[in-house]
Order: C-alpha cells, then structure tokens, then sequence
C-alpha cells in the first residue's frame, strides 16, 4: 500500500446539479421574502372590479378571482408550506436519529419494538396518516407539522439504524470501545460522520415531500382552508378561470415545481 | 527458441515512469518468477506483457510471443492472444470463478469458446482435465463447495483451456498457508511440465525458492538483480536483495525468550468456543506472562482470531474459564487489528484520534511525540485521515494508540499479514520490543508458522475445526523453560 498525500482536506467542489439545486431554491426564498418588501401588498385584500386582471405595478402576477394579488398569495404561501416542511423534518429527523441510533446500539427488544412500529406506519399510506391527525389535531398548521412529522421520522430511523448498526460493528469502533472511550465519543466521532451525509439527503427529499404532501392536500379541498394562501389552494382556486388569468394559474405551480426540483436536486446528487 | 521474449518493457503515466526499461525472456520447461514489494512495479509489468494495462497507462518496448512479435504501446493487438497463447491465473481465484456455474461447465466454456471445440467434445475435455488434477468428483460442484485448493486448480484448468502455452499467475498464493502453498506450486509447476512457459509474479519469498528457475527482482520500477533462483538465494548480490531476504520469517534469528517471566496477566482453562453450530476448538489452557510473547498460529478458519478476542472479552466462551491479572486497570486490554485501516475513525485525522487518546488515557500531549520518535514515525502522519497512510505507518501508528492506554496485555490479530516482508520485520520487532522493554504481554496470532516460530515464546497450534482429534499442541520453547 503506498501513501496518498493528496486526500479529502479540501471540500469537494458543488457539482453542477446541486448548484442549479441550491439557486432554484435561493430564487424561491427570495421571492417570498423579499418580493413583498419591495412591492408592498396584502394578500388578503379584495378588489372585485379588479377579479382576474392581468399583471400591473401592485400587483407583478396579476389578480385572483376575487381581485387579490397573486403575488403576495404566492409570497405568503411560500412561507407557509416550507416552513411547515422544515419543521417537521426537524422533528422527524432528531425522532429518527435518536431513536435510530438507540435501536441500533441497545437491540433486542428495544430494537424489535421500535422496527415493528417504523413498519406499521410504513404499511399506512402517508397522505391518509396526515388526513387523520389533521382531523384529531386542532389547527391545521399544527396538524400538518404532527402528521408529516409522523409520516417522514420512519425514513430517518431506517437510515440511521442501519447505518449505525453497521459502524458499530466495525473494528474501529471495537478499538475505541477497548481504549475506554463512550457512547457520546462514539456517536460524534464514529458515527455521526458517517450519517450526517445521508441525513442531510434525506432532509431534503423530505421537505420536498411535505411541501408536495401539504399542497396536494390543498389541491383536494382538505388541507389547508380559504382563504389562508396556500400553493395547492392556490392552483385549484384558479382551475376554473386557466383561459381568463393563466399567468395567475401558472405562477403557482411554476413556483412549486422549481422548489421541488431545487430540492431533489440538491438531495439526489450526491455522488456517494 | 523462448516463448516470450520482451525487450525494454517500459511503463508511464504521464511524466512519471512506473517501470523503467526491463527483458526479460521466457523459456519453455523454466519459469520465470518476479520478485519484489507491493508498489515495486512486478504486476505493471505482468499487464504491459499482456496488453492489459489500466486506462491511462502507456507501455512501450516490444514483446515477441511465439512467432508474433507485437509493440507494447499498442496493447488491441494482444487480444487474440489471451487464452490461446497467454493464460492468466488471477489473484484469488476463488473469487473469480463463476459462483453461479458448476467447475466442469467453466472449464468446458473455455474449451469450447476459445479454442473453437464442440460443446460435446469440450465437455468431455473439462472432464478429463477435471480428473487429470484429481477433482474427476468435483466437476458438478459450485464454488462455494469447492476448498480454496480445489477452486485454485479449477481456475488452473480453466486458465489453461484455451491452449495457452504460457501461464502468468499473478499472486498465486495470496492469502494461503504454508502447507497450500507449496501445494499450488508443485502443481503450478507440474502443469507446466517440459513444454510450458511460467511466470510467476509475487511477493513470497517461499514461493519464489520452491518454483526455482530464473529470477527477477523489482524494487520501485527498476530491476535490482537477476539470474537463477537458486544462485541469487544462495548469494544475493544487492543491499535490498539481501535486506528483503533478511525480512523473511523463515531465517529470522528466534528471539531470546525473556529470562524471569513475569506473574500471569492472563490465563484460560479448558476454553472452547463455538461460532454458529460449529465448535471451533475446545480443551484450551493457556497462561500467558507480563514481558512474554505468546504465538497463536493455525490454518484460516480454525479459531485463532476468535480466542483472542475471547481473551479481550469480545465474545462469551462456550465454555471454561478466563482470568485476568487482578490489579490491571479496566483498559489495560488492548488488540491490533489485521487491517489497521479499518481500525482508525475513518474520517479523522490521526493526530486528533491520538489527541483523544491521550486525554482520555490522562497521559501529556508530549507522550505522542515521545512514541512517534521511538516507533520511527514522522510527525507529519499526524496531519493525515488513516486513508491515506501506508499499511506499515498505520499499524505502527496502532501500537503507538494502545501504547497509550498503557497497556498489559496486547492481543496482535494477524497484524503484518498485509504487509511486505520488509515492513513486517519491522512491525513485529516494535510488537516484540514492547513485550520487551515495557514487560506487555503480548499474543500474536498469525498464519505464518515461521514467523511464530522465531517471535513467540510459547506457541499454541490450533488444528482445522471439525477434525473430531483437535489435536493441540502446546508447545514451550525449551529456552524458555530454563
């Protein structure tokens, strides 16, 4: 074996994919953060006379069918849904790194338990899991954040268990355990390195599965209600007029899909 | 007239030169070893005389096989070569037969496919072959139910089905005890026979004194010495040759035995252990004392590895007893692992995992370089993640991190097994050094009967499990007795 001097100091270079990934996703978080400050609007105000015109100074996207802005709906619904997203993610994520990593390190029952529950919910359909935490949890946000919270933590665990189970098995881990180190040294010098990578994958298909999951629900009338701006109710709202106002019609969906593809993106390319 | 002959065979990448200018030729009824270290150039060589090197390497020289004389720069032309003319024995043939497709039915492919044979008369020429090296009941067997012995002779077969006159085996003997390894080169050489050429590529030395003939050895790209086997091994003309020889177990000077063994760190009584249903060994004892050298020795699979780590406390014993010296503190157990690679964080760097260490084993940050000056490691190493230290540094870096912990017991799985015989001499003589100066008791397990022979004190043989007479020989140096 001869020695390689050159090694992985240097980060590698963000390959083109995750590059278009990350400015997809910086020119959505602009729009709905700074659209608004420099074209000030409500996204709730009314102006009937103005139902389905086109695009002015007000208002960039022109109106809805009751005469609001598109574009300050389309703003306020992006900081909606994402947000939604992310948190949750968060929740499932350190659900599914805590209980990951106790199931791979304890076994036994500890392990059985938590697998046969992470397979329970996965044999449920994650839509209709959401549906019915949003009918038993006051507030839709909150039902959203629970539900989608609960759907995605199964994929977390998966990853986390498998791949700790793995490292735990590994010389480098017996050696460390027979120089005295502990659980937290092991987790944070062995482990963790070893997930972070896929964890940070997983985040962003799942956001992107949330974002998909809120609006879709949107879509069918049983998410998010009118006339809080939401992308999926946004869509279907403007269905019915597509040939009187289909820049109000496409702005969200366009919008939509360049999140979603800037997240799965920037989750699925990674060489490794 | 040779059956190959190839003059100033020279390997580049670029702007730097593998393999400078080498000839060498290949007569029939002799064969031809290459000797040297991993990196020395030996199987680069191999591949530019079969047109087969990687992407992005350029040959140049001229190669004559038979009656064909071919530019090494233009490896397309050395294709219709392979199997008729040219047959190659890989590295591990165990893995490169078809785990999907029974011994007979690879060796008749070959007949049938590059030699042009009908799938009847193929078949019944795998067959004879088969029986010829004495497997005429394995031709209906797959790999996996074929030993390592038998599925070497299957690939053997199968390399040399295609007619091919001129075998080039690559590592032949990669990962076999002793007693295999003379096997396969008896029967390396027999296949050859009196019209054959052979060419033999490794890095053990054993190997090289049993096949004989001529004699090539490489060091960094460049031929250091050649001639016949035996004239080179009777007078190495070089510096390296001799060191390389030196480095090799077989004439390893044993080491004195140390002359008041210490109390008993650890000992066993009647130990057996079982993996799966399968009894490994059982009726074990074993004492070993502060400041001694304990070899475990044995064919893969036996056990070996798997009393260390029952020692370490890392398996439960089936049954009997394990005691440890009372008074050692909790981590005063430490193992070398075979590949030290594997045994390091992977994504930290060196210096950082020492550092921990260090702070955990309450020892000064000094220490480390204090160890790092004693073990010959340069400080720079510390800077490095463990994917990017040579197997010699990392092992050596290993001994440095249990040393740490000072330690009383150290238990050495196969720790120069991947090494070269240079490096190892090296390796071990740290191990042993800390047995001696820091009176550790020390247990290496290693395949390497020789090795074993002139390093341990006492020597534990455990024989191939499933042998209902597991015979165990516990032998004690008879210096070490006195």
């Amino acid at each position: 074996m001869s020695s390689i001097d050159f090694q992985t100091t240097r980060r590698l270079p963000l390959s083109p994919m995750r590059a278009i990934g990350t400015g997809l996703i910086t020119l959505v978080a602009a729009l709905s953060l700074l659209g608004p400050l420099i074209v000030p609007g409500d996204p709730l105000a009314q102006s009937l006379i103005k139902a389905l015109a086109g695009p002015e100074t007000g208002a960039p996207l022109g109106y809805d069918h009751l005469g609001r802005s598109v574009f300050h709906r389309l703003a306020d619904a992006l900081r909606l849904s994402p947000v939604i997203a992310l948190a949750a993610v968060a929740t499932a994520g350190a659900a599914g790194l805590i209980l990951g990593t106790l199931s791979a390190a304890k076994g036994g029952w500890i392990d059985r338990i938590f697998v046969m529950l992470a397979d329970a919910l996965l044999a449920l359909p994650g839509l209709l899991l959401v549906l019915i935490v949003l009918a038993m949890v006051p507030g839709t946000a909150l039902g959203f954040w629970a539900g989608l919270s609960l759907v995605l933590w199964v994929e977390f665990f998966r990853l986390t268990r498998a791949a700790t189970r793995e490292t735990l098995a590994s010389p480098a881990v017996q050696a460390s355990r027979l120089l005295g180190f502990g659980p937290v040294y092991l987790f944070r010098i062995h482990i963790w390195p070893e997930i972070a990578p896929m964890m940070l994958t997983a985040a962003a298909f799942g956001t992107a599965t949330a974002i998909m999951a809120i609006a879709a629900l949107g879509f069918v009338h049983v998410g998010m209600r009118a006339p809080t701006p939401e992308l999926g109710l946004m869509m279907v709202e403007l269905l019915p007029y597509w040939r009187e106002a289909p820049v109000a019609l496409l702005s969200p969906v366009v919008v939509t899909f360049a999140l979603l593809l800037g997240l799965t993106l920037l989750a699925g390319s990674r060489e490794t | 007239m040779s059956l190959l002959k190839a003059e100033d065979i020279t390997v580049r990448d670029g702007a730097t030169t593998l393999l400078s200018p080498v000839s060498l030729h290949l007569d029939p009824g002799e064969p031809l070893v290459i000797l040297g270290e991993t990196g020395s150039g030996k199987s680069l060589l191999a591949q530019a005389l079969m047109g087969m090197l990687p992407e992005g390497l350029e040959a140049k020289g001229r190669v004559a096989i038979g009656d064909r004389v071919l530019n090494a720069g233009t490896p397309d032309r050395f294709r219709g070569l392979w199997g008729c003319e040219i047959g190659v024995l890989p590295q591990e043939p165990w893995l490169s037969l078809d785990p999907l497709m029974r011994a007979e039915t690879q060796i008749a492919e070959a007949h049938r496919l590059v030699r042009g044979l009908s799938p009847r008369v193929a078949r019944a020429r795998a067959a004879s072959d088969l029986s010829e090296l004495g497997l005429a009941e394995a031709g209906s067997r797959f790999p996996h139910q074929l030993s390592g012995g038998m599925a070497q002779r299957v690939a053997i077969a199968a390399a040399r089905a295609g007619g091919a006159r001129i075998v080039i085996a690559d590592e032949p003997t990669k990962g076999l005890d002793a007693a295999r390894r003379d096997e396969v080169a008896d029967l390396l050489l027999s296949e050859m026979g009196q019209a054959g050429g052979l060419l033999i590529i490794t890095h053990d030395l054993s190997l090289a004194r049993r096949i004989g003939g001529r004699l090539i050895v490489l060091r960094a790209g460049e031929v250091v010495e050649s001639g016949t086997t035996r004239d080179i091994f009777a007078a190495p003309g070089q510096a390296y040759t001799r060191e390389l020889f030196a480095a090799d177990p077989e004439s390893w000077s044993p080491r004195p035995s140390a002359a008041h063994p210490g109390p008993a760190v650890v000992s066993a009584e009647d130990l057996a252990l079982v993996r799966g249903q399968r009894t490994l060994f059982q009726g074990v004892s074993l004492e070993i004392a502060a400041g001694q050298v304990f070899g475990v020795t044995g064919p893969s699979g036996c056990g070996k590895s798997s009393l260390g780590d029952a020692i370490l406390g890392l398996i439960p014993p089936a049954h009997g007893r394990i005691r440890r010296q009372g008074g050692a503190h909790p981590f005063a157990f430490q193992k070398l692992y075979q590949d030290p690679v594997a045994a390091f964080p992977r994504k930290r760097r060196i210096g950082e995992a020492l550092a921990d260490v260090a702070t955990m084993a309450g020892c000064a940050a000094r220490e480390v370089d204090v160890l790092m000056e004693g073990l010959g490691l340069d400080p720079k190493l510390l800077r490095r993640r463990p994917g990017a230290v040579s197997g010699g540094e990392l092992q050596r870096l290993s001994l440095l991190r249990v040393l740490l912990r000072k330690p009383a017991f150290i238990f050495a799985d196969e720790p120069t097994s991947r090494l070269d015989p240079i490096t190892q001499a090296s390796v071990i003589r740290l191990v042993t050094g800390a047995a001696d100066t820091d009176g550790i008791a020390v247990m290496i397990v290693s395949h390497d009967q020789a090795l074993i022979r002139n390093t341990a004190d006492s020597v534990l043989s455990l024989s191939e499990p499933g042998n209902e007479d597991n015979a165990l020989r516990h032998r004690r140096r008879a210096s070490s007795l006195t």
